[in-house]
């Protein structure tokens, strides 16, 4: 069963129910990367007391885990179009520079933007904030014209 | 806080193992929904943001107080700024190259994905710039101390520009 996709119309109400629940238990708003920013934080100032943004981020990294355990093995191999482009050695190299590169983007664009795809997209659509709209317009629209454009030029 | 670390803890497990079973992080998953291929992660998305718009606006109906957090449940809506419009820009960019946004990262390193190390480093080194630049946090543990640091400001004096100054 979990090999298989779980179905939108129970995948999306799960998530919609997460961020129910963190603005019910800590009228707080859902997002991973301000768990992220609450782990980097507080690590560098030497304390491991995190708020719950930096307890539900482990949280999520350990889903994946309990996911690996369940199904047995992680849901894909190899990484995407970067791997089926870049080969052997040196190309491994190159998808690790471009993934770190894009990695600067994603934590740089998204605390700047104060939210990723959770912050912004899940949780402040869902309160129809102006300033979460704009910024999930943005990178939607962003996101689709750089991965055309990158189809454009390897295929 | 024991109680408050748990029900985050478990929130975030539910959450993760969601992203995983939808597919969300795999790569190729993501593509093809950037590329308008698969309607998958649209109805997901839709299915989610009207799940939560209406779970939110009913604990706002009953005046609900945050279960482990001392206030009253409000939210905030902020009015969109440069910022949101050049980090969106930014975020967009190094989704659609990597196909993966933080949420994901996170389940790919649960799932011990070793691609997702490289990816976790630039997202740790594009907040530590974020944080070098001086910028102040923008995404507050809750609303409810945003609302505290917003104390009504008392209103400024109309000052008579100094003349003969530029």
């Amino acid at each position: 069963m979990i090999h298989e996709q779980l179905a939108w119309y129970v995948a999306g109400p799960v998530l919609g129910l997460c961020v129910v629940a963190c603005r019910a238990l800590f009228n707080g708003r859902l997002g991973v990367t301000g768990g992220f920013s609450e782990l980097i934080v507080k690590l560098r100032a030497g304390s491991a007391r995190f708020d719950w943004r930096g307890w539900f981020v482990i949280g999520v990294a350990l889903g994946g885990t309990l996911f690996l355990l369940l199904a047995g093995e992680p849901v894909f191999h190899g990484y995407g179009w970067l791997t089926a482009t870049f080969e052997g050695f040196w190309g491994g190299v190159a998808i690790a520079a471009i993934l770190t590169v894009a990695g600067v983007a994603i934590g740089f664009g998204t605390k700047t933007a104060g939210g990723c795809t959770s912050g912004n997209g899940l949780s402040g659509v869902s309160l129809i904030s102006p300033a979460a709209l704009v910024a999930t317009a943005t990178f939607f629209a962003t996101a689709i014209g750089v991965a055309f454009a990158i189809e454009a030029v390897i295929a | 806080m024991t109680a408050g670390r748990g029900a985050a803890l478990a929130v975030g497990v539910v959450f993760g193992l969601t992203l995983c079973w939808s597919g969300m992080s795999d790569p190729e998953v993501i593509r093809g929904a950037l590329l308008l291929e698969q309607s998958y992660l649209f109805l997901f998305f839709a299915s989610a943001v009207l799940t939560a718009a209406v779970g939110q606006a009913l604990l706002r109906r009953v005046r609900a107080r945050a279960l482990l957090a001392d206030e009253e449940i409000v939210v905030s809506r902020q009015q969109p700024e440069r910022r949101h419009v050049v980090g969106g820009f930014v975020f967009g960019l190094g989704w659609g190259v990597a196909n993966v946004c933080p949420g994901p990262i996170a389940t790919q390193l649960g799932e011990g994905i070793p691609w997702a190390l490289f990816t976790m480093t630039g997202v740790v080194v594009g907040i530590l710039i974020f944080f070098r630049r001086g910028e102040k946090e923008t995404e507050p543990a809750s609303d409810g101390h945003e609302k505290q640091s917003a104390r009504p400001q008392p209103r400024p004096r109309i000052r008579e520009e100094p003349s003969g100054v530029g």
